[in-house]
């Protein structure tokens, strides 16, 4: 594993992180998936109901949280680029950007949260709410881990002397981090835009 | 099983308890039975973490703590289920209410066996030993069992749909993530304890 892991290999194909970390991360796919198919087929039972409900929505707020999430996958790119070629504080700085843009979507939600239930839409307000709170709220729980996960990061690239095990350790977290960052793009497609 | 729907009335939950009570009764004896099992098998796993661990071993007694609430947990919505099954004749709501607090326990506790998963799957992947004691993935899919389970909290707030606790994600789900979490423990344990005792006796 680490061997292929040399810059000089970085050309050929490589699986980022670790293979274990994989398990997790398809894992947890399959159950979004599955999670995602019910939204769908519930929503296919009632599309009046979904579609008006959505045009409450705060499209803004949802838009930005994504400029959010894409930011921050930009900077977790950024970051294990610079650890590759062993420059850890700039990695670190990364890395930092990364976690307040989530940071960022965290305050966003709670806001359009706070917004939706103030305006009386709450998970018992109808199906198309249910599964908004509850897929968007799962979602914010893996959010906040990913913050943690940005944390270690941190931790671990500021290191003057970052050898192949430590960019493994970060791509490990970094691909986490990206799983999150899919995740929400397919979440604000389906709630959000889906006509 | 599956559980009756939490959006069944007084009636028809008084009856379910009617028909089935010598079966009601006979299950729960079996899962009474059955429950302090459950502590063996949670010891094996503490034992394979301190190995990991050592002697100062956080990870080791929360597993063997929050592993231990389920079994308590396990045993309270049993003892609903029998006492609601004990005399199918009193008031039909009295019935429904011992029969949501068995479900509530049995479901609904699923939080600490998300943070027995997360323990195990955190100890397993700081595992320093020379020869890791787990392979690095099976604290990948530690990690992933348990967040598998936290939807089972929000049985809460429904009474049907996905999230309510026959549902997919309270209910199928976990079943089966459950019961796959328990073989592949159980094989890898297993395999461990074979290769430690072969290596004890060759010395």
């Amino acid at each position: 594993m680490s061997a292929s892991l040399k810059p000089s290999s970085l050309e050929e194909p490589h699986l980022p992180g670790e293979t274990g970390v994989w398990v997790f991360i398809l894992g947890d796919m399959l159950m979004f998936a599955l999670l995602f198919s019910v939204f769908v087929y519930y929503r296919s039972e009632d599309v009046p109901l979904f579609s008006h409900s959505q045009t409450t929505l705060n499209q803004t707020l949802g838009a930005f949280n994504t400029l959010l999430m894409l930011s921050s996958s930009w900077f977790v790119a950024l970051a294990i680029h610079s650890a590759r070629k062993n420059l850890g504080n700039i990695s670190a700085r990364f890395f930092s950007l990364a976690f307040l843009c989530g940071l960022g979507f965290v305050v966003v939600k709670f806001f359009e949260y706070r917004e939706k239930i103030i305006a009386g839409f709450t998970i018992t307000t109808n199906d198309f709410y249910m599964y908004y709170f509850m897929l968007t709220g799962i979602h914010l729980v893996h959010v906040v881990i990913g913050m943690g996960v940005l944390a270690f990061l941190i931790m671990t690239s500021r290191n003057p002397n970052l050898e192949d095990s430590h960019v493994n350790v970060l791509e490990s977290g970094a691909s986490f981090w990206h799983m999150v960052d899919i995740l929400w793009i397919v979440l604000f497609a389906l709630f959000y835009l889906l006509r | 099983m599956p559980p009756p729907s939490a959006g069944f009335g007084a009636a028809e939950i008084a009856s379910i308890y009617q028909e089935n009570n010598l079966s009601i009764r006979s299950g729960a004896l079996l899962m009474m039975a059955s429950a302090g099992l459950m502590c063996p098998f949670l010891a094996a796993i503490a034992m394979q973490m301190r190995a990991i661990e050592g002697r100062h071993g956080v990870l080791t007694i929360t597993q063997i703590s929050a592993g231990t609430v389920s079994v308590v947990a396990f045993v309270f919505a049993t003892v609903a289920w029998t006492a609601a099954a004990f005399r199918p004749e009193r008031s039909g709501d009295l019935t429904q209410l011992l029969n949501d607090i068995g479900w509530i326990y049995f479901l609904m506790t699923f939080t600490t066996f998300v943070v027995q998963d997360f323990a195990v799957g955190f100890a397993i992947l700081g595992d320093k030993n020379e020869h890791p004691v787990f392979p690095r993935w099976l604290g990948y899919f530690n990690l992933w069992v348990g967040v598998t389970f936290m939807p089972a909290a929000l049985l809460t707030y429904f009474k049907t749909g996905p999230f309510a606790w026959n549902g997919l994600f309270v209910w199928w789900i976990p079943l089966v993530v459950f019961f796959s979490w328990y073989a592949t423990m159980f094989v890898y344990i297993r395999g461990n304890i074979l290769r430690q005792s072969a290596a004890s006796q060759a010395t």
